[in-house]
């Protein structure tokens, strides 16, 4: 799954630290979520996306597409 | 930070649990030892153990405060470790059938931690040179 959370944390002018403050999470959860190597939960996707103030489906989406 | 609030509280509890630990153990060696055989004594000599339950317990706050994605890894150089240590004590056990001398059980626990710490340590060192490149 990629994710757009890098660009909307730099946006913002938000560090790794910050956001990991905000989602109450490590900054390794942040920088593992950002770079990919870690699908958040629901739960965490979905306060990602009330900070973000944006749908979940615009921040992540797929690799690729499936049918 | 979180995940300093979070090392802060189990240090404490992991900490507070140890001291109990010492102190009951000093206790146990000091009047339990000397004590009459029966169950007044095998009852004192265990007393050290509350501070393993608190140990326990603490642990178990441990996983249950940390997040997610730290869960997922713990539980993964958990299993590493545990593998490991599986080869390594069933090496040995060949071993000893070999003529090495004979150890206690109490050294599994050590390869256990070892092991932990080693899967630790090369994963923390993958992981930054996965960030960095």
């Amino acid at each position: 799954m990629k994710n757009d959370i890098r660009t909307l944390r730099a946006a913002r002018g938000w560090s790794q630290a910050h956001l990991a403050e905000l989602l109450d999470v490590s900054r390794q959860t942040v920088i593992a979520i950002e770079t990919g190597r870690y699908d958040p939960s629901l739960p965490l996707a979905f306060a990602l996306a009330r900070l973000f103030g944006q749908p979940i489906d615009t921040i992540f989406f797929p690799d690729q597409e499936t049918a | 930070m979180h995940e300093k609030r979070v090392a802060r509280a189990y240090r404490f509890e992991l900490w507070t649990s140890i001291a109990v630990y010492a102190v009951l153990l000093a206790g146990s060696i000091r009047f339990g030892r000397p004590l009459a055989d029966g169950p007044l004594r095998t009852v004192v000599l265990l007393l050290p153990m509350i501070g393993f339950g608190l140990m326990i317990r603490a642990i178990a706050r441990h996983v249950a405060r940390i997040d997610e994605y730290q869960r997922l890894r713990m539980l993964e150089s958990v299993a590493l470790a545990f593998a490991i240590t599986a080869a390594v004590t069933f090496s040995y056990g060949f071993l000893e059938t070999a003529g090495f001398p004979k150890l206690s059980m109490f050294s599994v626990w050590i390869v256990m931690g070892a092991s932990w710490g080693l899967v630790n340590l090369v994963r923390g060192m993958v992981g930054r040179r996965t960030v960095e490149s």
